[in-house]
């Protein structure tokens, strides 16, 4: 609403008529209590809801719940094994993400105003909602009279924003303010209370304990640091953005957001021991060569008058860095060669003028230089000292599994949609074949699959890690799942759009690229939401092939330590928590999403 | 035509994403095959050293640290702790080799397993040494490229139950006629009590689920009579049940052989050595009272006990390619049998007396051969 507001001399579309106000008690006489039927059934629904609430809040706040399993083992839930010595590099990735999200929320203007009537309003039916729990919860009587005064104290703050909006009906609190208030508390108690003691740690070998103390002592530091990289960045990010053109800020950022969990990974948290002689002598002229030769190509390829002989140099690029394949040669000018290749075919559908073609040579330029450096980063062997394959573990492990998922299957759908709503029977044939075939098979199946047999398709003395394999499966997976919701918005984009883009002399692909797929793409977010949600929580699969997910150290490794025997219930708990706050917060966004491209709308 | 070759590039750019992003990996390992990364080069020499009669003892040494393989879900014999580290009685005994070895007990890196990974990652080379909680049988010592050490824990098939219904320390399989019995699908407890109640003439109805936890969900619940595994996990779910007075272990004498210890690659006699007898200087030493807190006053003694300690030139443990005070290290730094089993396994529960684990002396099974 207020993103419709604040645009002015853009024609608005009316609002829909606000419900008029009603006193709390004409409220609950209009909604809830109108005739015989209705009270009976608030009645009975009351009861229902109060004697769940009663039956979980008896289970979570219940003597015998050791919650101090939960609490002592954040460090396994986030990052598993990853050596303590090294978090500085956690840290420092986390705050890189931070950094991110500041500018982010800045320069595309995040966080909407909260009016005080609405906050006053939370506020009491959170304060009433608390008590009720409370009251509700088996809690130790000191533990009553502490959540009741806290409960109390929400009334009061309810009571005092109700004082402010009934002096001043237009004043409101941002809500990013909010937000970081509400995370500054919750920082501020690590200071004080001692969340998770690990005392129980036997001191029979000292070498591997490490010192006795709490998760909050350790972390109370660089939480109170990430607080102000938060905030920090987002005042650099208004100073920004009334300083940059703003399309341009943009889409930096969102190449920065796709680049830096790759860079994170591979770079920061991986650390690899680059041996200088060999970077130096070996793969910097690599890539330099490659980028000036290629951006002279490509330059070259991109001329609007140049025909057919185009589309032949490209087709020799191509076969040659095929044809590498035949002899021994480093990887990395294969991959080069194959993409220079894919590049120069792609040249016509972005010839113009000198500046666009200026555009797609620089474009190749900062391919080569993310892909050279990623390439020589990733063939480095790691000195971070790990147990087993992975680096990584829990949630972190959940999230990168699921990160990788989208981001490859994201275009592999979109070229599979493509194929499958394309007249070319051969590629109809082809991508309907693979769409039905993997949805006709079980993500297990697929998991398993990876996991197990693909190592023995292999050639001799190859060797994926595990979590390679099953994500290039689920990236597969989940391909024929998108391909499908993209269709869907592909098919939505009528026949006369088609007609205009041919009307004004496009090509095929310049139609595809610039006309029917933005359009698609447009309709499509609300399933892919929906597919993305559902990607992240299936990562817990992982579970059945015996990788570290979340699900696993939840409901395996902590239950068996020998001071949580069976705290089962607990960690599951929490574990369904943790996917529901990062489901609940994805969906959020895409609605913001949807809001903000006008779905619905049009 | 021209569309054709669009599409083509179309296509071709799944394959451009896929190599860029795949690349990591896929690119990983082909270049180790052209340009051999330091870790490639090290197995090369391991291959080489082996097949001229190197042994894995000095690939370890000269590592710096024993790779072992351990669990992550076994009670009390490995698991993780809080801050990623392992621990439990398993995880001790790859202490003690490393101990033994390098003189540090820290040196370990341990690599968590599942039970269907570990015989391949001990086939493989991916670890020196398996600790996890492995059966020691005829079938898996002849076929599977691997040997198998001095049993560690002996463990066996034993049955819980309610003392409500009736069963007692002293009931046997013939009491199980008509039960309802909960175990784990497709484990060898479920082949055992199988065979045990056929042999016997027992009628009773298996219950299987996939996860230990559900089986002990349905036993608490009252959907089985009886639930049944081994001894030293049994205990210690008992041990952390709160109406711990109600349940009964029984029958005395299990009703299977689980001889648990570690496991190492196959033909390796150097190596095999190492931690044979690392394994029986715990139990040496437990057998003469040193533990890690009194073997500094032991130093002076003559006879087996310099021998253990390598005070006597530590002649033994030299010629076995380890330093002389090996084993001197193994004790100070993790202790002997007793410290190990009391310190892990005392705390679920289970305790050496009167239990197959009792030194020989007091009617166990727990013995070693001398050190001369």
């Amino acid at each position: 609403m207020t993103e419709i507001q604040s645009s002015a001399g853009v024609p608005v579309i009316a609002a829909p008529p606000q419900e008029p106000h009603l006193p709390p008690k004409e409220w609950l006489k209009k909604n809830l209590f109108s005739n015989v039927g209705n009270t009976l059934i608030t009645i009975m629904t009351s009861v229902v809801i109060l004697s769940l609430a009663n039956g979980l809040l008896g289970f979570a706040f219940g003597s015998e719940r050791q919650w101090n399993a939960v609490a002592v083992n954040s460090r396994l839930y986030m990052s598993f094994a990853y050596p303590e010595a090294q978090y500085n590099r956690i840290w420092f990735s986390f705050a890189t993400l931070l950094v991110l999200a500041g500018l982010s929320m800045a320069i595309w203007r995040g966080g909407t105003r909260m009016p005080f009537a609405r906050l006053a309003k939370s506020a009491y039916s959170f304060g009433v909602g608390l008590a009720i729990m409370v009251w509700l919860a088996p809690l130790s009587t000191s533990g009553t009279v502490k959540w009741e005064i806290a409960a109390g104290g929400l009334l009061l703050a309810g009571f005092i924003f109700n004082r402010i909006a009934a002096q001043d009906e237009e004043r409101s609190l941002s809500s990013l303010t909010l937000l970081v208030g509400t995370l500054a508390s919750i920082i501020a108690t690590l200071w004080f209370i001692p969340y998770g003691r690990h005392s129980f740690i036997g001191d029979r070998i000292p070498q591997v304990v490490s010192e006795p103390g709490t998760v909050a002592f350790s972390t109370k530091l660089p939480w109170t640091i990430m607080l102000f990289v938060l905030v920090g960045a987002y005042y650099l990010g208004i100073v920004l953005r009334d300083r940059l053109p703003e399309r341009r800020t943009r889409s930096v950022l969102m190449g920065f957001w796709l680049i830096s969990p790759i860079f994170l990974i591979y770079l920061v948290l991986r650390d690899p021991a680059f041996t200088m002689n060999h970077v130096l002598y070996t793969d910097i002229p690599l890539v330099l060569g490659f980028l000036v030769v290629g951006s002279l190509i490509l330059y070259a390829l991109t001329k609007p008058s140049l025909g057919e002989i185009g589309r032949i140099i490209a087709m020799l690029i191509l076969l040659a860095g095929f044809g590498s394949f035949l002899t021994p040669m480093r990887m990395i000018i294969r991959i080069f060669l194959i993409a220079l290749g894919l590049f120069s075919l792609a040249a016509p559908t972005f010839s113009g003028d000198k500046s666009t073609r200026r555009r797609y040579s620089s474009i190749w330029s900062g391919f080569i230089v993310i892909a050279g450096w990623l390439i020589t980063a990733v063939n480095t062997p790691s000195t971070v000292e790990v147990p087993g394959d992975l680096f990584f573990g829990g949630a972190t492990l959940t999230l990168i599994v699921a990160f990788f998922t989208v981001i490859l299957s994201y275009p592999l759908g979109v070229l599979l949609a493509l194929a499958r709503t394309s007249n070319m029977p051969i590629f109809r044939l082809l991508a309907t074949t693979f769409i039905e075939f993997v949805r006709g098979v079980p993500l297990i199946t697929i998991l398993i699959f990876f996991s197990v047999m693909l190592p023995l398709f292999l050639p001799e003395g190859m060797r994926l890690p595990e979590v390679t394999s099953v994500t290039i499966g689920y990236a597969l997976f989940s391909a024929a799942y998108v391909a499908e919701n993209i269709r869907g918005g592909l098919q939505s984009v009528t026949r006369g759009q088609h007609e205009a883009a041919e009307a004004v002399g496009m090509s095929t692909s310049q139609k595809t690229v610039f006309i029917i797929l933005p359009q698609a793409l447009r309709m499509s977010i609300p399933p892919m939401v929906g597919h993305t949600i559902g990607t992240l929580k299936e990562t817990s699969l992982l579970y059945i092939i015996g990788l570290f997910d979340l699900l696993y150290v939840g409901r395996s490794v902590i239950p068996n330590q020998t001071a949580f025997i069976g705290s089962t219930r607990e960690n599951l708990l929490f574990v369904s928590v943790l996917y529901w706050v990062i489901s609940y917060s994805m969906s959020k966004a895409s609605q913001r999403i949807e809001k903000r491209v006008g779905l619905g709308e049009r | 035509m021209s569309k054709l070759f669009k599409l083509l590039a179309l296509f071709l750019s799944i394959g451009l994403v896929a190599s860029a992003c795949g690349s990591d990996s896929a690119d990983d390992v082909t270049s180790t095959t052209a340009a051999p990364t330091t870790e490639a080069a090290e197995t090369t020499t391991t291959a080489v050293e082996l097949s001229q009669g190197g042994s894995l003892l000095d690939v370890v040494i000269e590592r710096g640290s024993v790779n072992c393989g351990v669990g992550a879900t076994a009670v009390a014999f490995s698991v993780i702790q809080p801050d990623g580290t392992s621990a439990g009685f398993d995880a001790d005994y790859c202490r003690v080799i490393a101990a033994a070895v390098l003189g540090d007990a820290t040196a370990v890196t341990f690599i968590p397993l599942t039970s269907s990974e570990r015989f391949t990652a001990v086939q493989t080379g991916q670890v020196d040494l398996l600790m996890r909680t492995t059966t020691w049988t005829q079938s898996r010592d002849t076929d599977l490229g691997m040997d198998f050490g001095p049993t560690t824990y002996f463990d066996g098939q034993q049955l819980m139950a309610r003392i409500s219904d009736g069963f007692s320390g002293s009931s046997d399989i013939a009491d199980l006629e008509g039960t309802i019995i909960c175990v784990n699908a497709g484990t060898t407890t479920e082949k055992n009590i199988t065979e045990a109640t056929l042999l016997q003439g027992v009628n009773i109805t298996l219950q299987t689920f996939e996860g230990s936890d559900e089986v002990y969900d349905s036993f608490i619940s009252g959907a089985c009579d009886v639930t049944t595994t081994d001894g030293s996990a049994l205990v210690g779910r008992m041990a952390k049940h709160e109406k711990i007075g109600e349940w009964v272990i029984f029958p005395a004498t299990p009703i299977s052989k689980e001889p648990l210890g570690p496991v190492y690659p196959q033909n390796d006699s150097v190596w095999g050595d190492v931690i044979n007898w690392s394994v029986y200087a715990t139990v040496i030493a437990d057998e003469y009272g040193i533990n890690s807190s009194n073997v500094d006053d032991f130093l002076a003694e003559p006879g087996e006990i310099g021998r253990l300690l390598g005070t006597d030139e530590g002649e033994l443990q030299t010629v076995m390619g380890l330093p002389a005070d090996a084993f001197y290290q193994v004790i100070k730094q993790v202790g002997n049998y007793s410290d190990i089993y009391n310190s892990n396994l005392n705390p679920v529960g289970l305790f050496r007396e009167g239990s197959a684990n009792a030194p020989a002396a007091d009617g166990g099974l727990i013995y070693a051969p001398p050190m001369r």
